[in-house]
């Protein structure tokens, strides 16, 4: 049964970016969000966008897996596109219905708004699928220690979420089985009111609450037991080392960014 | 034997109540006096409730005791600064074995403990992998915990335990939820650890035919020690084990009624092979 | 064909990478009023087969019938199938979520939309046919009854549907050997007392084997063995090779006989095992 849940997207892998410090990856991220939201030229976009896919190339992640990520922002596009067709106006009128119009700039905006939305989910899409969650959690909390000293316990964050990606799987086969368990007393959790509905919920909520309390006390005896202690320190069975390859790939972004100055794209 | 065997963890006068519950009719445990010896079976059998798991705690310096002591190998175990070494020496292992896997992957879950040690990454790297080779886990390190069965669960949490190096192993009912080859193969393992690492065990279990294996069997009931010696005396005494609702093994069992029948059987009948061999001789006669 | 399956195939996450083959053409019947054992090791498939035959899953390919009818996918009529086949899973205790007794067994009628008159004859039978006082224990909290008394009022809570057939997984997981001799006892009871039709399945064979009028062995999703029970424990290498053991019992039964005493090996309790070696002796036990 717990075949049937994965979690995350991570596409197991050897390549290049696979093996790239999540840190790097995150910060790479950042840098090439920021580089993307300042260019205004159709030539300095197309770059980037052929610079992703080169990417993914490199990375090995079948195209499919990217053209599902898309899918679900398929509607936000529809809708960006509608909005600049007919609500930018400059250029050459291109159609007139009634006393509405699209005009070139217009189009102009909109498919340069996508283009760079496109290439957005591209990038993200490159990292999650090529980072494990747990990863990606330590590498976030890498980003967060500056808040240490405002008080927030950054190594401990780390680890709460690192056990929630342990235990979501668990979590998720133990509600269907729940839920199995409840229809075959004869409960029914499709038809109905909504009032109905939510209160046909209590069958399910209650035990998993139940379970939940139940296991985090369990875990927290059996992490104590292992010689876990709040606050102490602790290593990481693979160190967070920063390769050279980390910063090869921090050279090239820095130098698309001052290409991208240069040539005023 | 010349030597006096070295003993690991100790427990003296010892006695625990719940925090709210001192009120209630008898303590969690009370007037325990026991030892565990380097390299040794222990097996703890009782009823529910009758104080195995709280013990086993107390081993562990997950409780701190109400009353007397606990000492692992000499150390108090209510020295605060010294729990992270008694931990290390007494490893724990739990029943369910999905609510004590800490990481996403088993290699991290292995490393848990060393983590928590503050060793060398490089050190992590190579006890982990020595582990898992002991183990026969290499083929699962990349896999998350909740793909495996539950022996391999278990396998994972003693490789957890194991690759801290500890002087001794307390099992809480480890086999309880998992089925016969799971159990045999966790049995199997406990061997193992006791015969090349000369780690001693302490396992609590149901189990009468696991209890049968050990060395040593320690009865509990109602928070205090009702019996200890070698199984063939322990588990033989039926009517102090049926008295608290317990069992022995089908052989002593079966052996019992058949002595009541005029059968001439052995008093400290235990084992499959011990019934069924004396069988044969008193047929033989008859 | 009372209850039963054809050519019954089950694939999970079919279409995925991840698609893994559950049940493999599995075919079996059984008759009204049967006590039936489903046993093989962890991941053989029992749980996934058992939840077919109240259509809580849709096969991938093949059919389950019920009364040599072919299990439909209608919604209604899957409902009113749900009525007829109670399903007690495993551990069930963990699914309670009401305050008291009372409402926990009544959830079922309730769902049934049965008038609340007859929701409780409906609880006061339940708590009876599972050997418990219903004045005493309805009002309170399941929270407050024993391992025990919380794994009866769970199979109170699905024979308060009334069912034609009662299905158990691994009931006894957990409970302790008096507790789980009493489990097998009620379930012997409403079988024979009330003509309830029971599949239970186990890992574990101890208590039980001797209930079975037939038996099914499940291994890596397919059905392996079948048949009586003084078939299928009559070879026990067979049994070894698929990761089960026989009962303790049985289990001494065989290794007498291999030594050369003419006994009987198709016995699975201890009372059996003492009239057989009597038997023997020339004398009739007790």
């Amino acid at each position: 049964m717990s075949r049937s849940i994965t979690l995350g997207q991570y596409l197991p892998g050897e390549s290049l970016i696979h093996r790239l410090n999540p840190r790097m990856k995150i910060l790479a991220l950042l840098l090439f969000l920021i580089l993307l939201f300042s260019l205004k030229t159709y030539g300095g976009l197309t770059a980037l966008f052929f610079i992703a896919l080169g990417m993914i190339a490199v990375a090995k992640v079948p195209f499919r897996y990217f053209l599902r990520g898309l899918k679900p922002i398929l509607y936000i596009v529809v809708f960006a596109l509608i909005i600049y067709l007919f609500f930018t106006k400059g250029g050459v009128v291109l159609l007139r219905i009634g006393f509405i119009t699209v005009e070139s700039e217009g189009v102009r905006e909109g498919i340069f708004v996508i283009a760079r939305l496109f290439t957005l989910i591209l990038f993200s899409l490159l990292v999650t699928l090529t980072t494990t969650p747990l990863s990606l959690t330590y590498g976030m909390s890498y980003f967060l220690k500056p808040l240490r000293y405002f008080g927030l316990p950054t190594e401990e964050v780390a680890m709460i979420m690192a056990i929630a990606l342990r235990f979501i799987p668990t979590l998720m086969e133990e509600s269907q089985r729940l839920m199995r368990a409840q229809v075959a007393r004869g409960a029914d959790f499709e038809t109905g009111s909504i009032f109905r509905k939510a209160k046909s919920l209590v069958p399910l909520i209650v035990p998993l609450f139940v379970s939940a309390f139940r296991r985090a006390d369990e875990l927290a005896l059996a992490m104590e037991a292992r010689g876990y202690r709040l606050g102490a320190r602790r290593t990481r069975m693979y160190e967070d080392l920063i390769a050279p390859r980390d910063w090869a790939v921090l050279s090239f972004i820095l130098v698309l960014f001052s290409a991208a100055l240069a040539f005023g794209l | 034997m010349v030597n006096r065997p070295e003993i690991i963890v100790e427990a003296r006068n010892l006695a625990y109540h719940y925090p709210g519950e001192e009120a209630t009719s008898f303590p969690a445990l009370s007037g325990i006096n026991v030892a565990v010896y380097r390299g040794e079976y222990l097996a703890l059998i009782g009823p529910n409730g009758s104080g195995k798991t709280t013990l086993l705690k107390l081993f562990n310096a997950l409780l701190v005791p109400s009353d007397g002591e606990v000492r692992v190998e000499g150390v108090s175990t209510i020295d605060e600064v010294e729990i992270p070494r008694i931990r290390r020496i007494c490893g724990m292992i739990f029943q369910n074995p999905d609510n004590q896997l800490v990481a996403t992957t088993v290699e991290e879950d292995i490393a848990f403990g060393l983590e928590n040690l503050a060793l060398p990454s490089a050190e992590i790297r190579q006890r982990v992998g020595e582990v898992a080779r002991m183990l026969n886990l290499e083929h699962l390190l990349q896999q998350p915990p909740h793909l495996l069965s539950g022996g391999e669960k278990q396998r994972v949490a003693i490789a957890g335990v194991l690759a801290m190096q500890p002087g001794c192993i307390l099992m809480d009912e480890p086999t309880a939820m998992l089925d016969t080859a799971s159990r045999r193969d966790v049995n199997d393992m406990v061997r193992m650890l006791r015969q090349n690492h000369n780690i001693a065990v302490v396992h609590v279990t149901h189990f009468p035919e696991e209890a049968a294996f050990a060395e040593r069997v320690i009865v509990l009931n109602q928070g205090r020690l009702v019996r200890q010696g070698p199984p063939k005396a322990v588990l033989t005494d039926l009517s102090l084990l049926h008295s608290l609702g317990l069992q022995s093994t089908a052989a002593s069992e079966l052996a019992a009624l058949l002595r009541e029948d005029g059968f001439e059987l052995p008093s400290q009948l235990l084992h499959n092979r011990e019934l069924v061999d004396s069988l044969c001789s008193l047929e033989l006669k008859s | 064909m009372f209850i039963g399956t054809e050519k019954l195939t089950y694939t999970y996450m079919s279409g995925t990478p991840f698609a893994a083959t559950a049940l493999n053409e599995v075919s079996f019947s059984l008759g009204k009023g049967e006590i039936t054992l489903i046993i093989g090791p962890s991941g053989s498939g029992k749980s996934t087969l058992i939840q077919h035959l109240n259509g809580l899953l849709k096969p991938s390919s093949g059919r389950v019938y019920f009364k040599g009818q072919a299990i439909g996918s209608d919604k209604g009529e899957l409902l009113r199938l749900r009525r007829r086949i109670g399903l007690v899973f495993q551990i069930p205790e963990e699914h309670f979520f009401s305050e008291t007794i009372y409402d926990e067994i009544a959830f079922a009628p309730r769902n049934l939309g049965l008038a609340e008159s007859e929701v409780r004859i409906r609880v006061k039978d339940a708590l009876e046919k599972v050997g418990l006082r219903a004045e005493q224990l309805q009002y309170r909290h399941p929270f407050q009854l024993s391992a025990g008394q919380k794994r009866l009022v769970a199979v109170a809570s699905v024979l308060s549907m009334n069912p034609e057939v009662l299905i158990l997984d691994e009931p006894t997981a957990g409970l302790d050997p008096s507790h789980r001799r009493n489990l097998f006892a009620l379930l012997d009871n409403l079988n024979r007392s009330g003509g309830l039709t029971v599949i239970i399945s186990t890992h574990h064979l101890d208590d039980v084997v001797a209930l079975a009028h037939s038996v099914f062995v499940l291994q890596g999703g397919r059905m392996v063995l079948a048949g009586p029970p003084s078939e299928i424990f009559t070879t026990r290498e067979k049994l070894y090779d698929l990761g089960l053991s026989l009962p303790s019992v049985t289990e001494i039964m065989h290794s007498v006989k291999e030594k050369g005493l003419p006994v009987k090996t198709n016995i699975y309790t201890l009372a059996g095992a003492r009239q057989e070696i009597n038997r023997l002796k020339g004398r009739p036990g007790r």
